[in-house]
């Protein structure tokens, strides 16, 4: 064949069979959809139940007594006053500033969504740090995880699962998840050889060393991982309001079709403010919990 | 050198017993092999195949009872030796054997229920868990094996406080010196009451002060303890001080296996030598070291039985020992003259006793020679109490400083 | 901005001077990023090109950012699509500026707006097609997070829409009817919300517009209020937040027109000339639609394929020697 087009256009297929491949992929999507949707979608019906039931929890209780709550656990976390008191300054603001709602909606689902992320986040760390092939296998799942625009995999979630909560739940745990993975497989890595060979010398079970020596030694570098979790979490807010789940991204969709200045920025100070509080609570809770370490961590 | 008193039964039985054991790291350890046996070089294995020879055809055993030593340069397999006797490493190839069962045919639950009751170790850099308590940690090996709580504390405190570090149970690893590290370290390993202990580089990471203080303390507690010590050293002081036998390591290959005496009197080869070469060896070997067997005690007796035990043994004196311990030396030729007098008299009256000085086990040869001046006879040593546990013949002594 | 212009008055005199009058510079034009206002994107630029040697870039752009861009900084040239209710203010305010100017109707029936059901529930149950037959079945169009009521499924956060859908919502007294409204958050959450229901053959009510590539593929029925259309207090109330009394209306066609820059008017005239003629119906657009999303076409390709199967269509919005150009090309 003298035809030498190839060298310098590259060779692609055939515009008909790229459709025709685009096609059968989309129809097999829509076959699986239309089969297992239903069934798929009963297996998230008692993570929905709970959803509505805990975002009702903190709409409807006393906006007091909320606040009250949230600041026995910033205490119970951190025991520090002053942290208290940036808390309760910045919730006071929100209140004050017509957000309650809309935050306490964000507030249950990103608490949901971080329960869940760590859920499967430690576990998966765990089981990527015992095998070599387990983390070759992961870890590039997790970088098209972080990678991939949300909007790739959202609206087929959306097919599957419909508009609200769960697909918002789902797109927000798809991006957050891979900190925590990854750093729980790093930390329990790093903990000192000898210390866990010091355990395995002893007799210990691998259960009595993943519980008694590696999880408490990786243990700052899990909550640094379940720190970037959160605040991944709360971008995702604005990313799972485009499919329907209510709270502070709304507003700030709304303030970007109509160029409201101001109300996107309320609404955006509003999620940097809850970011800031779970970010100083978890971090002084580690801190906290972690004092005795010194610097012995790594000899 | 636990047990001062060896007696010879005890002394002969194999506790550990290694034969022909392999380990080559790397992903295809199990095709290299025959290279290795091939007796090519690691250099030539590493270069040819990216994998490291890490221990060549070992064949050794340990009694019971007795420290043994292995040491060799950096890198010469120590660690990786040691760890065998546990099963932090799985062999490429080769048996171990402990009272003559393969450990390497022991399900995951008996190997993990021979670690806690058989075996204990002390690692190099402590190897502690710096989110347990100084006491959790000593009680830690109990603590797996699900002990009650105040069983197993108590047990770990008593533990702390022979170490030398009553008190200090409710601080963090951190907390403390290297030295009352590796003390913790001891403690722990010690609390399971383990038969064998398993040192690797136990007191490298100690200056030299704390070290030697430490060495006292083993080979105290070792008198106590009597256990199966196997200790890892690169230095050969310390080999020398504190060894039973002492295995020579290079580049995974077994150099020598024997007495600290025979290292240094007789090499095995250039290696050894080479080891050896700089060593002052009366300060080097501790009297123990050195020591034999008596053949010729004798109790509180009548003149005429000590003449006739002399005759039995062939020997021209013999040591004198009472329920107090050692207390002197009689010659044949006074024997004779008193039997003159009176052969029934108690040898022990001190007309006959030549109150020759003892030495005490630990210490070096060089400080127990000017106890051998201003007589003939050999060398006796006893321990605190008295007891007699060996005499150094003079022939060994001249042996020593001679060569 | 005004050197541009000068250089392109420049360039249009010398060309005058040198071709004919025909001649023709550098045009941008949006390529929106919904499908029909990409087929006519493209769709012009062929003719444009082929017919008049204009050359075309095309700028990829949205209602809100393209329509400002071009108020504001008169680029770019043209928006063949523009839904100008989404800022009709602005815009009107930008024709009355002399900045813009509006070419023609690029959908000539306008859009359609309205709520919508599938056909297959229709076809099960006529009354469905009217709003009577909507309310008294709230059950059939399932709410995602309670069994109890049904759901209306509204216009996304922030568009005009979002106003009319509440008012009529209130209007037609769907809340005593046990309907909730549900904000799908993005076009794109509402049009993956139709496709999953119709792709399970289950019921949807919902906002939504024509011609659209959604519409196109999934037959869906307009439901009738029953009320007709009451342009007047469609625009005075029912598109108003402070909407205090509002009355069942349709929605009034929604105007769909090529919008240009005033300067390009003036630039090309040729080629303005052009955009005042190109319209389609909604039938016809629906069908291009169609076939655009069963054959997962884009723009480009389905320009082609509208314009060698659709001759009869195209050869009225140009003059004959500018029609055997772009035929010859299409060869
Ligand atoms: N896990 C491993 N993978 C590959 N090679 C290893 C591994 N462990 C040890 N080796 C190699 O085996 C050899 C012996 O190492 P080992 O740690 O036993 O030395 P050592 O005698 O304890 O030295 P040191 O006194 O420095 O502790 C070295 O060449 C080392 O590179
Ligand atoms: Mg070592």
């Amino acid at each position: 064949m003298s035809d030498t087009s190839w060298l310098s256009k590259f060779p692609q297929l055939e515009r008909g069979d790229l459709i025709a491949i685009r096609k059968t992929l989309d129809g097999a999507y829509r076959e699986f959809s239309r089969n297992y949707g239903d069934t798929i979608e009963s297996l998230f019906d008692p993570l929905l139940t709970f959803l509505i039931w805990f975002e009702k929890l903190l709409i409807a209780s006393p906006w007091w007594l909320t606040i009250g709550v949230i600041l026995a656990i910033v205490y119970g976390a951190s025991r520090s006053w002053k942290l208290c008191t940036g808390v309760f300054a910045s919730l006071i603001a929100i209140g004050v500033l017509g957000m309650w709602d809309d935050t306490m909606r964000t507030l249950s689902i990103i608490t949901v969504c971080t329960l869940l992320s760590i859920g499967i986040g430690i576990p998966t760390g765990i089981l990527m740090s015992r095998s070599n092939r387990v983390q070759a296998i992961v870890t590039p799942i997790l970088d098209v995880m972080q990678t991939m625009p949300a909007f790739v995999y959202l609206i087929p979630v959306v097919m599957l699962l419909g508009i609200g909560k769960i697909p918002g739940v789902i797109a927000v745990i798809i991006y957050a998840v891979p900190p925590v993975i990854r750093l729980t497989n790093l930390g329990i890595r790093l903990v000192n050889k000898e210390t866990l060979e010091a355990a395995t010398a002893f007799g210990a079970t691998a259960k009595q060393r993943l519980f008694g020596i590696q999880l408490p030694l990786a243990m700052p570098t899990i909550m640094a991982g379940i720190n970037q979790t959160i605040m991944m979490a709360l971008a995702m807010v604005v990313v799972a309001s485009m499919i329907g789940v209510k709270g502070l991204g709304q507003p700030v969709l709304k303030s970007i079709t109509n160029q409201y200045f101001t109300l996107g920025l309320f609404n955006g100070l509003a999620i940097v403010a809850l970011a800031i509080i779970f970010d100083r609570v978890s971090q002084t809770y580690a801190k906290r919990t972690q004092k005795h370490l010194g610097g012995m961590n790594n000899d | 050198m636990t047990d001062l008193n060896k007696a010879s039964t005890e002394e002969n039985e194999t506790l550990i017993e290694i034969s022909g054991l392999y380990q080559v790291f790397g992903n295809k350890a199990k095709s290299v092999l025959p290279m290795v046996k091939a007796g090519k070089s690691k250099d030539e294995v590493l270069a040819e195949t990216g994998h490291t020879v890490g221990l060549r055809d070992i064949n050794l055993d340990v009694k019971r009872g007795e420290i043994f030593v292995i040491m060799g340069l950096s890198g010469s397999g120590k660690s990786t030796m040691i760890r065998h006797f546990n099963r932090l490493i799985d062999p490429t190839e080769g048996q171990i054997k402990v009272e003559g069962e393969d450990i390497m045919k022991l399900t995951d639950d008996e190997l993990i229920q021979f670690r806690r009751h058989k075996m204990s170790m002390v690692f190099q850099h402590f190897g502690l868990m710096p989110h347990r308590t100084v006491i959790d940690n000593v009680a830690y090996g109990l603590a797996i094996q699900n002990v009650d709580k105040t069983e197993r504390l108590a047990s770990a405190s008593q533990w702390l406080e022979t170490v030398g570090l009553a008190g200090y149970g409710d601080q963090y690893p951190a907390q403390l010196s290297g030295g009352q590290q590796q003390r913790v370290g001891l403690a722990r390993a010690l609390c399971t009451n383990a038969e064998i202990l398993l040192m690797d580089e136990a007191f490298s990471a100690l200056d030299p002060l704390i070290r030697s203080e430490m060495q006292d303390q083993l080979i105290e507690l070792q008198a106590k303890l009597k256990k199966t010590i196997i200790f890892i050293t690169h230095d050969l002081d310390e080999a020398l001080r504190i060894g039973d036998r002492i295995a020579i390591l290079k580049d995974g290959i077994l150099s020598q296996v024997g007495k600290p005496v025979d290292i240094l009197l007789s090499p095995a080869d250039d290696y050894v030598e080479a080891f050896v070469k700089d060593v002052n060896r009366a300060r080097a070997l501790s009297t123990q070291t050195l020591m034999q067997n008596v053949n010729n005690t004798l109790e509180s007796q009548s003149v005429e039985s000590a003449i006739n035990s002399l005759n039995a043994s062939q020997q021209e004196y013999g040591f004198v020992c009472n329920n107090e311990g050692y207390q002197g030396v009689v010659t044949r030729s006074q024997l004779e003259q008193a039997a003159a007098n009176d052969s029934n008299a108690d040898i022990c009256c001190d007309e006959l006793l030549i109150k020759v000085p003892s030495v005490s086990p630990t210490q070096s040869l060089q400080s127990a020679i000017p106890e051998a001046l201003g007589h003939n006879f050999a060398l006796p040593v006893t321990c605190k109490d008295g007891k007699l546990v060996g005499t150094i013949p003079r022939s060994e002594i001249a042996q020593v400083l001679e060569s | 901005m005004h050197k541009q212009t000068f250089v392109a008055g420049a360039m249009v005199l010398l060309s005058s001077a040198s071709f004919a009058a025909d001649s023709c510079g550098e045009i941008t034009i949006a390529d929106m990023n919904w499908n029909s206002a990409s087929l006519m994107a493209n769709i012009d630029k062929y003719i444009l090109e082929e017919g008049y040697g204009c050359e075309i870039e095309l700028i990829p752009g949205d209602t809100m950012p393209t329509g400002a861009s071009m108020i504001e900084k008169g680029e770019p040239d043209v928006a063949p699509e523009m839904w100008s209710n989404a800022m009709r203010d602005a815009l009107q305010k930008g024709v009355d500026d002399k900045r813009l100017r509006f070419a023609g109707n690029s959908l000539s029936d306008g859009g359609e707006e309205g709520f919508w059901v599938p056909k297959y529930l229709v076809e099960m149950d006529s009354s469905l097609a009217t709003i009577e037959g909507v309310l008294k079945n709230p059950q059939l169009f399932k709410h995602p997070e309670d069994d109890s009521l049904g759901a209306l499924y509204s216009c996304p956060a922030g568009w005009n829409c979002q106003i009319s859908t509440n008012n009529l919502y209130v209007a037609l007294g769907m809340e005593e009817a046990g309907f909730d409204i549900i904000d799908p958050g993005s076009s794109a959450g509402l049009s993956g919300a139709i496709a999953r229901a119709y792709e399970r053959g289950q019921g949807w009510l919902g906002y939504y517009w024509a011609p659209t590539a959604v519409l196109g593929k999934y037959e869906m029925v307009k439901v009738d209020f029953g009320s007709g259309i009451d342009e007047e207090h469609f625009t005075t109330c029912l598109t108003q937040e402070d909407c205090l009394e509002p009355r069942p209306s349709m929605w009034p066609p929604a105007p769909v027109k090529t919008m240009t820059t005033e300067d390009f008017a003036k630039r090309e005239p040729a080629a303005y000339d052009y955009f005042t003629k190109r319209s389609f119906t909604n039938n016809k657009m629906n069908v291009l639609l169609a076939w655009m999303e069963y054959n997962q076409a884009d723009g480009e390709i389905a320009a082609e394929y509208f314009l060698k199967n659709n001759e009869e269509m195209w050869t009225t919005w140009v003059s004959a020697d500018v029609a055997s150009k772009i035929k010859a090309s299409l060869n």
